[in-house]
């Protein structure tokens, strides 16, 4: 083992380091090596480029695959407190074709670091979120879904890692710690210029200790320099390709592209979506157009700051079908105006002096 | 008609081969040890009312209790 040798500042050269033997000789070219590379990777200034499950953020906010509805929906929403946010959540659903009636409760506790999510079903079905920043840029989060029915039971666990210019995430579904069975996701995403970034994901799957199942996905994408369009492939080389293009046309109006193909010696299908939104002052709009033949539109209105209205319809032409859907927001606020101020301020004070 | 003999004699190798139903097992997978079991049982019942409390008692203007249930208050 080598004696502790202290690191040599990257620039003096190197017959001046001191050296009592060849290990520690080899240690301090290592180290100075890595310093000098870690150097340069900070003055390319290449930007983080995100995480993997948001490379497609902006499209999914676009497209309204998930914000479609059908039948009738209210959502109360109480926030108790701003600057810790609490906020209790009822939601009813009812008369939608495929699913059934339901109520949920959900409750949100968050901080600066800390986020608490859970929500409980009419069923009794809890699901649970807790997510724990730390100084250095990880991120720990864990999610559960407990059921009345046992076996239906899921843990995920997940460590998120931004780097400057890089994004690592390792995710892990129902571990058990002894025979490391489970799903196990880790993924790794890195800018190689200002706008390109490329990637992988591989997803591992041990059902037993025995047999395990290992399929790796490719992810690249591309941002303009001005940031008005982003472009993204996800390529599976069992032959599935998922390409997305998102542009900002103008600070009101956004739109995105999306076409899904799967090449798989059993199955040959591909959908294609084109989606836009309109963000007027009190409204968002969305439109979608479909490959397999259905138009969606959903609107969100804005009557007053805590009332809003949802109108969401979905015609299938080829099959002939329509859903429509109808919803409230209604978002109350338990503090009066003056705690409401109070608060306002709270939060302005702390963005001007951010906490060390 | 089979003789005495040979009922006699079917009759004891249906029984040998008459498997006992094994004890049914109150687990799916050798995971679910009983404390597991517990944990999640106490994850079902106890999340909400911990996120509950804990928004109580941290935040600012400290709520009453009628504003969690009623959503008029």
């Amino acid at each position: 083992m080598a004696s502790p040798v202290s690191p040599i500042n990257p620039y003096t050269p190197l017959s001046t380091a001191p050296s009592s033997s060849t290990n520690s000789n080899s240690t301090s070219v290592f180290s100075s090596y890595l310093g000098r590379f870690s150097k340069w990777r900070a003055e390319l200034g290449l930007p983080n480029p995100g995480s993997v499950e948001n490379l497609q953020k902006e499209v999914k906010a676009t497209h309204l695959t998930n914000y479609a509805f059908d039948g009738g929906r209210a959502d109360l929403t109480k926030s108790m407190s701003m600057n810790p946010l609490f906020q209790v959540t009822h939601s009813f659903a009812l008369g939608s074709q495929t699913m059934a009636p339901s109520y949920n409760f959900g409750a949100i506790y968050a901080t600066e670091n800390v986020f608490l999510q859970g929500g409980v079903d009419h069923d009794g079905n809890v699901n649970a979120r807790v997510n724990q920043g730390w100084s250095n840029g990880h991120v720990s989060k864990a999610q559960a879904q407990l059921s009345q029915t046992p076996g239906h039971n899921l843990l995920q666990l997940e460590q998120d890692y931004n780097g400057q210019d890089f994004n690592l995430n390792l995710k892990a579904v129902n571990p058990w710690p002894t025979d490391l069975t489970g799903i196990f996701v880790g993924s790794y995403l890195q800018s190689i210029t200002k706008n390109f970034a490329c990637g992988t994901e591989w997803v591992l799957q041990r059902p037993t200790p025995s047999t395990s199942e290992l399929v790796a996905t490719y992810l690249a994408k591309y941002t303009s320099t001005d940031k008005s369009w982003i472009a993204t492939a996800q390529l599976q080389p069992a032959g599935i390709l998922q390409a997305t293009y998102w542009q900002k046309l103008s600070e009101k109006v956004d739109f995105a592209a999306d076409l899904q193909l799967v090449a798989t010696p059993m199955r040959r299908d591909a959908v294609a979506t084109l989606g836009a939104k309109y963000d007027l002052r009190l409204s968002t709009f969305r439109a979608q157009l479909d490959s397999t033949g259905k138009v969606s539109a959903l609107l969100e209105q804005r009557f007053t700051p805590t009332f809003a209205f949802l109108m969401s319809g979905e015609i299938d032409h080829f099959k002939n079908s329509a859903k429509v859907g109808v919803g409230v927001m209604i978002e109350s606020s338990a503090l009066s105006p003056e705690e409401m101020e109070m608060q306002m301020q709270q939060m302005q004070m702390q963005q001007l002096s951010p906490p060390q | 008609m089979p003789s005495e003999d040979t009922k006699e004699r079917i009759a004891k190798v249906v029984d040998v081969g008459r498997v006992r139903a094994p004890v049914a097992l109150e687990r799916t997978t050798p995971h679910e040890t009983s404390a597991i079991l517990l944990a999640q049982t106490i994850l079902h019942y106890a999340w909400i009312p911990m996120i509950i409390y804990v928004g109580f008692t941290r935040s600012n203007p400290q709520p009453s209790l009628i504003k969690l249930i009623s959503p008029l208050a």
